[in-house]
């Protein structure tokens, strides 16, 4: 998917430290921040950026505001200057409140391990370079707009955590732990198919 | 570990590129995918060869992607984002989320383009 490039995102995430005790529902916890992937994805989004936008005031921003910009300058020359200030925060419109309380409810019961999973969640993404120099490849020399890359990034970004998130699945049921092994992957890629998940060829390639 | 999807990851057959471009290079995306899979519930620490077959079916589902949406772009003649939102119209989280990210990307060029107008208001007034 994208890179974490959101101004709002990095200030929610500056601020956030680990909270101080264990939550009492653990596995809730869990079960939640496992379905923010999902269904729940766009939701969780929306209102952790306007909780970065209540944060953005706050001066820890321009840090990671400024290595943002100092990796995204070595980007290609049409990428736009991403994450310039912290006003950028203000012109987010609010999103729904009882989400956004529920949202940082759940939040300050993370655990140290859960947050960091959580950071890695919303800030891993492919990098935009890559991604396009994939799809120029792709496409045969078509010029790729910025937003395709985002949104290719974005897709494939929720593809891989349908994957994980099915692999994860297939362990539990198989009763393994640890990390997950190629094994578990292809299974878990064989169910996505017999899902419909998976964009089939509808001509078999003849010559590859 | 053998990966059977080693196929589609050489050589485009189509392609006019020069052969350093055409080959896709090996872990092109594992670092970003190790921290993606940690995110989405791996270890902390992904096998190396989950990744390396992680990236794999990554790439072929993005490499299925780009040519059905050029299929249906070949019609109109230019490949838009439309085209990949298309795709994906059943799919509704992905839907929404790619809807999310093109309305964040429209509201961040806005904010800068503001940014800039004030920047060139107080240069101008100083």
């Amino acid at each position: 998917m994208k890179k974490s490039k959101d101004p709002f995102e990095i200030a929610f995430e500056e601020q956030e430290e680990s909270p101080p005790e264990s939550p009492v529902g653990l596995d809730e916890n869990e079960s939640q921040a496992a379905a923010g992937p999902g269904g729940g994805d766009q939701d969780m989004n929306a209102n952790v950026l306007t909780t970065g936008q209540s944060t953005a005031a706050a001066g820890s921003v321009p840090m990671g505001t400024a290595a943002q910009v100092g990796k995204n300058k070595e980007e290609d020359e049409d990428e736009e200057e991403e994450n310039m200030d912290v006003e950028l925060g203000k012109l987010r419109p609010s999103g729904d409140p009882t989400k956004t309380a529920k949202m940082q409810e759940i939040l300050s019961q993370f655990t140290e391990e859960q947050m960091s999973r959580y950071e890695s969640f919303r800030r891993s993404g492919f990098q935009k370079s890559n991604m396009k120099r994939l799809l120029t490849n792709m496409t045969g020399s078509a010029k790729i707009s910025i937003p395709m890359t985002i949104v290719v990034s974005g897709i494939a970004k929720m593809f891989v955590g349908e994957l994980v998130e099915t692999a994860r699945v297939v362990m539990s049921e198989r009763r393994d732990t640890g990390p997950i092994r190629p094994c578990h992957m292809r299974e878990a890629y064989r169910r996505l198919k017999l899902d419909g998940k998976i964009p089939k060829r509808s001509v078999p390639r003849l010559f590859r | 570990m053998s990966n059977t999807t080693a196929g589609p990851s050489k050589v485009r057959p189509g392609s006019s590129q020069p052969s350093e471009s055409s080959k896709r290079k090996r872990g092109m995306f594992q670092k970003d995918l190790q921290h993606m899979m940690y995110g989405f519930g791996d270890d902390a620490n992904p096998l190396p060869e989950t990744v390396a077959l992680v990236e794999d079916i990554v790439v072929e589902y993005v490499t299925e992607m780009v040519h059905k949406a050029q299929d249906i772009a070949s019609k109109r003649g230019k490949l838009l984002t439309e085209d990949f939102l298309f795709l994906i119209r059943k799919d509704l989280p992905k839907l929404n989320r790619c809807t999310e990210l093109l309305s964040m990307n429209e509201e961040l060029k806005q904010a800068r383009k503001a940014f800039e107008v004030d920047e060139e208001k107080l240069a101008s007034t100083d």
